[in-house]
């Protein structure tokens, strides 16, 4: 394999890694709070919420390399596929808690909306850390989504063009190196997270690095095996 | 005149139905799963019974992995380090599968074991990463240790469900047979859940490891029924239907006791079983 097509993998699987780590710290993650309307985000932990994006990411990428050999047609592609996702889960997320727990949506971790400047505190129901998705969690979550996207098409996209993966086998492990990287941004979130406006924010640099080292040593795993295997499959 | 005790002590209930013991000790479990669950992997002409025997050795060693990691309290729920786990397993079977041609010695492929030791050393760099004070600091004793196992354990696993579907370890054939079948998907998941779901399932105050083992070889059986449908369809193996026949038979033996013991270890170690009756409707 040329020297020049191995940096290229390991470039794009190190920066889908961080994408994802970085996605994963915009994503409104609730928890079990959030079953119960008592948090902010959807509710579910990061992991479940992080796959359910790259899979359906993953599945509107592959159409498109099927007819497309753009790298950036892929990966946007994917990028919209994870935000369509992300989109639909949290409108459907505000139409239960507003229409079914008749609760509104209220940030817990900030007083006013730092995007449209709407009071927060005066809403939110005393003893709990907000509910559902309110419109600065939408933006940030949709960020997020885009990012997840964005990261596991491009891994994808390395993966099935410059390393001849198969698209079955460049689908799974693009996921599998994703979603340790998504996994390793969870443990750094612990628990639940509203976005870039949430205090926990400012521990990305953290989980930055330690996505760095993970994804770097997938990335030569990945070349190895594709250099060892010669372009064969 | 006899003075009776202020507290009268109750003997200890007997348990019944948990006479599943072996091996008593985690590290014990580890390196008899690991090894076993190695030489099978290199073995691959052998029937899918006794590699599905290995399959669920190692997928109990990584449920014990996942059970002493989360003991702790992660913050994001047991499921995050078993799809870990496996995701880690596709990696490091992608490397083993990789490397698996050299030192072919006619069905036996020992360069595979490559790919557990590397990702053996990714996932003792993830627990470093993870639990190091100035990273993630997760501050879970033996964490490093732990996600070692998992990542190893994980990839036994894949490795071993590939040699079961197309009874070798040649890259071709798994990535005809399993990946692009899209078989690959369904064994993600079912690994996923053979090593989270049954601590996510048996944890609490009265965890107690023998339970949760026998979830997790119930789980292993409900797999080895899969596996043996998918076995008939692929028509891969060298012995024939029977081969997958046999998968299904024993997976279904294996599911029937397991399920019967633990809902019985279940029964036994609750509290009290109270017997309410239909809730009644106000009408």
């Amino acid at each position: 394999m040329e020297p020049v097509l191995m940096i290229l993998i390991v470039g794009y699987v190190v920066i889908g890694g961080l994408l994802a780590s970085l996605g994963a710290h915009l994503l409104p993650v609730g928890g079990a709070p959030a079953a119960m309307g008592t948090a902010t985000g959807i509710a579910t932990g990061t992991v479940q919420i992080m796959l359910g994006a790259v899979m359906t990411g993953l599945f509107t990428a592959a159409s498109v390399a099927t007819f497309s050999d753009s790298l950036l047609l892929v990966s946007l592609s994917g990028a919209v596929g994870a935000t369509v996702m992300m989109c639909v889960v949290m409108f459907m997320a505000n139409i239960l808690y507003a229409f079914g727990c008749g609760i509104v949506p209220v940030s817990g971790r900030v007083e006013v909306d730092p995007i449209t400047k709407e009071p927060q505190s005066p809403y939110k129901t005393p003893q709990t850390d907000g509910h559902g998705v309110p419109n600065v969690v939408y933006i940030s979550g949709t960020i997020g989504g885009f990012l997840a996207g964005f990261a596991g098409a491009l891994m994808y996209y390395a993966l099935l063009n410059y390393a001849h993966f198969s698209a079955g086998l460049a689908a799974i492990v693009a996921l599998s190196i994703f979603v340790a990287n998504a996994i390793l941004a969870a443990y750094n979130i612990r628990g639940t997270i509203e976005g870039f406006h949430d205090p926990k924010f400012k521990r990305l640099p953290k989980a930055l690095i330690s996505s760095f080292a993970v994804s770097l040593l997938c990335g030569i795993v990945v070349v190895l095996a594709a250099t060892i295997l010669g372009g064969a499959l | 005149m006899t003075v009776t005790p202020a507290v009268i002590e109750e003997e200890e209930p007997t348990k019944k139905g948990l006479s599943f013991k072996f091996p008593p000790e985690e590290t014990e479990m580890g390196l008899i799963a690991g090894i076993i669950g190695a030489v099978i992997v290199i073995f691959t002409g052998l029937p899918a019974v006794i590699k599905g025997v290995g399959l669920l050795l190692v997928l109990l060693w990584g449920m014990d992995s996942v059970r002493k990691t989360s003991k702790y309290g992660l913050g994001t729920g047991v499921p995050s380090i078993g799809v870990l786990g496996t995701g880690y397993g596709v990696v490091g079977a992608l490397m083993g599968l990789a490397v698996a041609e050299y030192g072919r010695v006619g069905q036996l492929y020992p360069a595979v074991l490559v790919g557990v030791i590397v990702m053996g050393a990714i996932g003792l760099v993830s627990g470093v990463f993870a639990n190091g004070e100035k990273f993630i600091a997760m501050k879970i004793p033996r964490l490093e240790r732990a996600m070692m196992e998992l990542g190893m354990a994980g990839t036994l696993a894949i490795l071993l469900e590939c040699s079961i579907l197309t009874g070798s370890l040649n890259f071709a054939a798994v990535v005809n047979n399993v990946m692009n079948t899209g078989l690959i998907a369904l064994l993600f998941i079912f690994n996923c859940f053979a090593m989270l779901h049954p601590y996510n399932a048996c944890l609490g105050p009265d965890e107690r490891r023998e339970r949760t083992r026998i979830c997790a070889v119930e789980i292993s059986g409900l797999i080895w029924v899969l596996l043996g449908f998918a076995m008939i369809g692929l028509g891969t193996s060298p012995y024939g239907i029977l081969d997958g026949v046999s998968m299904i038979v024993f997976g279904v033996i294996v599911w029937v006791v397991f399920f019967r013991m633990f809902i019985k270890a279940c029964m036994d170690e609750c509290y009290e079983t109270v017997g309410t009756g239909m809730i009644k409707t106000i009408e």
